[in-house]
């Protein structure tokens, strides 16, 4: 019952955030996205066993499936990966000097709302989805 | 196995051209066709066992679950077109000596042209239908690489060729599916000694259509030819051997050989002989039309190859020894055509019969082979060409189908052949006769160059007359492709024949041609046959832009639309999904008081991530999120995953830190109007996870794999921790190739941190050293003590938790917190051996040799093996795969800490470096770098 909830929480949350706009929140959205599919892989080993499976300790509770939870573990690691050519992207793509053009045209349009809205200071919502 | 020498031979040779290319220049060509011409009279050694009845064989298990067997066999049939391909190479590549310039000889075309060669072997050498099929893919890749090589020109009429040729290749393959499935071996030689276990399936139809497409692709035949013509653009040599040797006579030996199943059968001869002699018909009118030297060639490859591929179709011993004959004389007369041409083009700068003329009187033995070669192809008397061609004429009234086909065939072959006559003469009339020379001032090329074009003329002039010196071959190689058939006799003089009348009337036809030859010109000019190449092309670009419309939703610039539609498709499917679901069992697993608090902070944590507008505090909960779902885990009963989550979590904000150092805090304003559907849309997702996740988890009980485990993994494996015996042991392989992943985005890593010009754009050296005494205190204590961990969780963890993954992961962990800290602490600057290549390779190689190890001493792949030495310091099998993957991931550690420091602000342009207290209104100086970890540490 509770894996539903975590799982439920985590997609939910993920794609939200990879809707919206900022590399930063699909990156992480992305991550929650990838956290629920572990969950999920984890809670399709069945039976209520909760022992970790090392095979030299005397246990008081059944030792759990340990396939689902190999899988589970390459899995966060190539999820990691992932992540991490997100960021590596993200960053190649800061630092590309012809960003500059779109930067401008983001930061005017930005300037805009902020002009609509009564102008507080902060027009520096560009982000950092350029 | 000497068939397996022949094949290594020329791989060997193949190798080395490159190499050779590089030291000798264009004299390469010597020496690669000095290596054909071993290789020929190798195969010419071998010819009187073949010639006496006993095929050369040999096999070796390949697919042994799928019965295939690399099988190889030379028996006459595969004699023939051997020697055709080895004799014509060795002339096309002496000839390349003289034809290529240094440059290009350092290029890839002469390796190309031997694995072109190798590949054609292959495939008629072949004895199982899969290798056959692996040969003809190789033929039509190299002439696709081989057409690519000749500039931008080329690359429409590659496409075309590859187009065609692999759509061709894709019919062979279903030809094979469908053979196997019939006959229940792919076996070449079983399936052609038993007819009837091919006929007697109802797929037998099905598998004629298939082969004849295949055929009619790599043999252009119309209409499908186009794809030949447009491949003259390649170099002559190229050119000389796709014609002559390779490529299109592929088609010509598949139906060769398949000629014992279906020769005979009257739809199989109608079909063959109708697309023949229509192709024969038509490519030599167009060949006619043609001003282009090379094009007149290259329309009177397509001629030729129909007037085979109904000579075969008609399926009579004399039909079939005519058609081997006469692929023998083609190949000899049109790779001395194209080398001639080539020459002429070479030396003038221009191959258009209207440009050229009295070329005779500055290059006269240019001329006189040209001559010579163009007469046997016109099928004049005493040449090689008049001789097969008679014994064409012969097979076509042969034709058993009805008293009036065989007529009728004969006088198409003689209508194509008078063609064929004209524009013969008109190749050597046009460059080499009239009157003065159009280009006076040029003289004979060099003997070397003149000389394997010269040769191969001279053969064909001799090979005439001396026919019957051939017969054995004819015999044989008639004998294999028709088992049971008296092939006849070969000889050159067949008394006042039928044939002879054709020939002659061939011979007057063509001339009449010739001789009205203006007018002739003025009505095939006045004539605009259908271009199926443009209609071809037509339908590619229609296809293209068809594709370019379907998939213009993804080409937009924005993330969000892509991912609507794969969310908006999660939730179609669960429509579905609920409505087959039947009845669920009963569940097994209960809930525990904690988790219940797991899931309650869970809540309120990703509530803050979706609200948040600050970076700093979404990374936050991001890592709070990463330690509630390894608490999670912890509950479960999944130490090993838990811990990696942890360390995976602590990596990932680091890298996210580091990659967003020194920008805008700030994350853009949500947009209000799709705040809404997004957020519908989101609790959608999470409705359907949830309940998906629900239905489908918590009812079953162990699965039989993870019981085998848990009861047999100790005595099998000697490991004690289960999950890392599943990781190393039971799925070793899918760890290896999920390693190879983390690998290669390490090294993906490493080319995005470079600047388009492959410029170092990271941070060049160490971290000036952090103010922060905790961090800098810290790292220096511990990450020696992280090291040890490191290696200890190594070494431990086949038994307890740790292993591979986990211990590469602390170490990498260390590798940050030396980074953050800078200065004089370890890993503030890298180490050389712990470059990310350098550590990706090395894991690579010994993940990969541990794995192959065994095989080297009987066993399988990635089987525990015991190690010599290793194994007794207490190192097993287990362990040294797992520093493979240890080695892999902590190249991704590495690589993420290094390239994805954005470095000091300063690195970014001005606009980034904002203030990050909003309502400022004056720029504030450029923040220092080693500010933003003490915001982390």
């Amino acid at each position: 019952m509770t894996t539903a909830f975590v799982v439920a929480l985590l997609a939910g949350t993920g794609s939200y955030l990879v809707l919206h706009r900022g590399s930063v929140r699909v990156i992480v959205g992305f991550v929650l996205l990838g956290h629920a599919a572990v969950v999920l892989l984890v809670a399709s080993a069945g039976g209520d066993r909760r022992g970790v499976p090392l095979l030299d300790q005397v246990a008081d509770v059944p030792l759990g499936d340990p396939v689902p939870q190999a899988f589970a573990l390459t899995a966060v690691v190539i999820a990691f990966a992932v992540t991490l050519l997100l960021l590596g992207v993200l960053r190649a793509q800061g630092a590309a000097a012809d960003d500059d053009a779109e930067d401008a045209e983001v930061e005017e349009q930005a300037g805009a709302d902020a002009g609509r809205v009564g102008g507080h200071g902060d027009s520096g919502e560009v982000g950092r989805d350029g | 196995m000497a068939l397996v020498a022949l094949l290594a031979g020329l791989g060997l040779l193949a190798a080395a051209a490159p190499l050779l290319g590089r030291l000798l220049g264009r004299q390469v060509g010597w020496v690669l066709a000095t290596g054909f011409a071993v290789a020929a009279a190798g195969v010419a050694v071998l010819a009187p066992g073949v010639l006496a009845g006993t095929p050369v064989e040999v096999s070796r298990a390949w697919l042994p679950s799928l019965g295939v067997e690399a099988a190889l066999r030379l028996d006459g049939t595969s004699l023939v077109f051997v020697m055709v391909a080895l004799v014509v190479g060795a002339l096309v590549l002496a000839y390349c000596a003289s034809y290529l310039d240094d440059e290009e000889a350092r290029g890839p075309v002469p390796a190309l042209l031997v694995v072109f060669a190798a590949s054609m072997c292959l495939l008629v050498l072949a004895d199982d239908l899969a290798l056959l099929y692996v040969g003809w893919e190789l033929t039509t890749l190299c002439s696709f690489v081989l057409l690519s090589t000749a500039g931008a020109d080329a690359a429409a009429p590659a496409r075309r060729a590859l187009l065609v040729t692999v759509t061709g290749g894709l019919a062979l393959l279903a030809a094979v599916v469908l053979l196997v499935a019939a006959t229940g071996t792919s076996r070449i030689s079983t399936i052609t000694a038993d007819p009837a276990l091919v006929l007697g399936s109802p797929l037998a139809p099905w598998v004629a259509v298939l082969l004849v497409v295949a055929a009619a692709t790599k043999s252009a035949q119309m209409p499908l030819h186009f794809w030949l013509p447009g491949a003259m653009v390649a170099m002559t040599p190229v050119s000389a051997y796709l014609h002559a040797a390779t490529m299109v006579k592929a088609g010509i030996y598949l139906l060769v050989r398949v000629s014992p199943v279906y020769g005979g059968q009257p739809a199989w001869t109608a079909a063959l002989l109708v697309l023949g002699l229509t192709t024969a018909v038509l490519g030599a009118l167009l060949a006619l039309r043609e001003h282009d030297l090379k094009g007149v060639l290259a329309y009177s490859t397509v001629s030729q190859l129909g007037l085979l591929v109904a000579a075969i179709g008609v399926g009579t011993p004399t039909a079939l020894a005519a058609a081997l004959l006469h692929t023998a004389a083609h190949a000899l007369f049109k790779a001395t055509l194209f080398m001639l041409v080539g020459i002429v083009d070479h030396e003038t700068g221009g191959r258009d019969v209207r440009d050229l003329a009295g070329l005779r009187h500055v290059m006269p033995r240019t001329a006189l082979a040209t001559a010579v070669a163009a007469l046997s192809m016109a099928g004049v008397p005493p040449l090689l060409g008049f001789v097969s061609k008679e014994y064409l004429f012969q097979g076509f009234l042969s034709v058993d189908l009805a008293p009036w086909v065989g007529p009728v065939a004969a006088l198409t072959a003689v209508a194509a052949s008078a063609l064929t006559f004209a524009y013969a003469l008109r190749i050597v009339h046009g460059a080499f006769g009239g009157g003065e020379p159009s280009h006076p001032d040029l003289h004979e090329p060099p003997t070397a160059f003149l000389a394997p074009a010269a040769l191969a003329a001279l053969v064909g002039l001799v090979a005439g007359p001396a026919v019957s010196l051939a017969d054995p071959v004819v015999a044989a190689a008639t004998a294999d492709a028709l088992p049971g058939a008296d092939a006849p006799e070969v000889y050159f003089w067949h008394g006042l024949s039928p044939e002879l009348g054709l020939s002659a009337l061939t011979i007057a036809l063509g001339s009449l041609l010739f001789w009205r030859r203006d007018g002739v010109d003025r009505v095939l000019q006045s004539w605009s046959p259908p271009s199926v190449g443009r209609l071809f092309d037509r339908g590619h670009d229609g296809l293209l832009h068809t594709a370019g419309v379907l998939g213009r939703p993804d080409a937009a610039g924005a993330e969000a639309g892509h991912l609507v539609r794969v969310l908006v498709a999660v939730l179609a499917l669960a429509v579905p999904a609920a409505v087959v679901l039947g009845p669920l069992p009963e569940r097994t697993a209960g809930s525990q008081p904690a988790e219940w608090a797991v899931v309650g902070l869970l809540l309120v944590v990703v509530l803050v991530a979706a609200c948040t507008r600050s970076a700093l505090v979404l990374v936050c909960a991001l890592g709070l999120i990463g330690l509630l779902v390894a608490g999670w885990f912890l509950l479960q009963g999944a130490l090993d995953v838990a811990i990696t989550l942890l360390l995976v979590e602590v990596l990932t904000a680091v890298a996210v830190v580091l990659a967003l150092r020194g920008g805008d805090d700030r994350l853009p304003r949500a947009q209000r109007r799709r705040a809404l559907p997004t957020g519908a849309l989101a609790v959608g997702v999470a409705l359907v996870a949830g309940a998906g996740t629900w239905a489908m988890t918590g009812r079953g009980d162990l699965s039989p794999v993870g019981e085998r485990v848990l009861s047999g993994a100790e005595a099998a494996t000697g490991g004690t921790n289960a999950v890392n015996v599943v990781l190393v042991d039971v799925r070793g392989l899918d760890t290896f190739l999920e390693t190879v992943v983390v690998g290669v985005v390490a090294l993906g890593l490493v080319m995005l941190g470079r600047g388009p010009a492959g410029r170092r754009r990271g941070p060049a050296g160490p971290e000036p050293a952090s103010e922060d005494v905790v961090l800098r205190v810290g790292a220096r204590v511990l990450v020696p003590l992280m090291l040890v961990i490191s290696v200890w969780l190594l070494w431990r963890g086949h038994d307890q938790p740790g292993g591979g993954f986990i211990a590469a992961l602390v170490l990498g962990s260390a590798v940050a917190l030396g980074h953050l800290a800078g200065g004089q602490a370890p890993f503030a600057r890298t180490p050389r051996w712990m470059a990310p290549s350098v550590l990706a390779g090395a894991g690579l190689c010994l993940a990969l040799g541990t794995g192959l190890y065994p095989l080297l001493v009987g066993g399988t792949l990635l089987e525990p093996t015991d190690v010599p030495v290793l194994g007794a310091l207490g190192l097993g099998y287990a362990v040294l795969f797992d520093v493979g993957v240890y080695l892999l991931v902590l190249s991704l550690a590495v690589a993420a800490v290094h390239s994805l420091d954005a470095g000091a602000a300063t690195a970014l342009p001005p606009s980034r470096g904002r203030p990050r207290t909003g309502g400022d209104e004056e720029p504030a100086p450029v923040r220092p770098a080693t500010t933003v970890p003490e915001e982390v540490s």
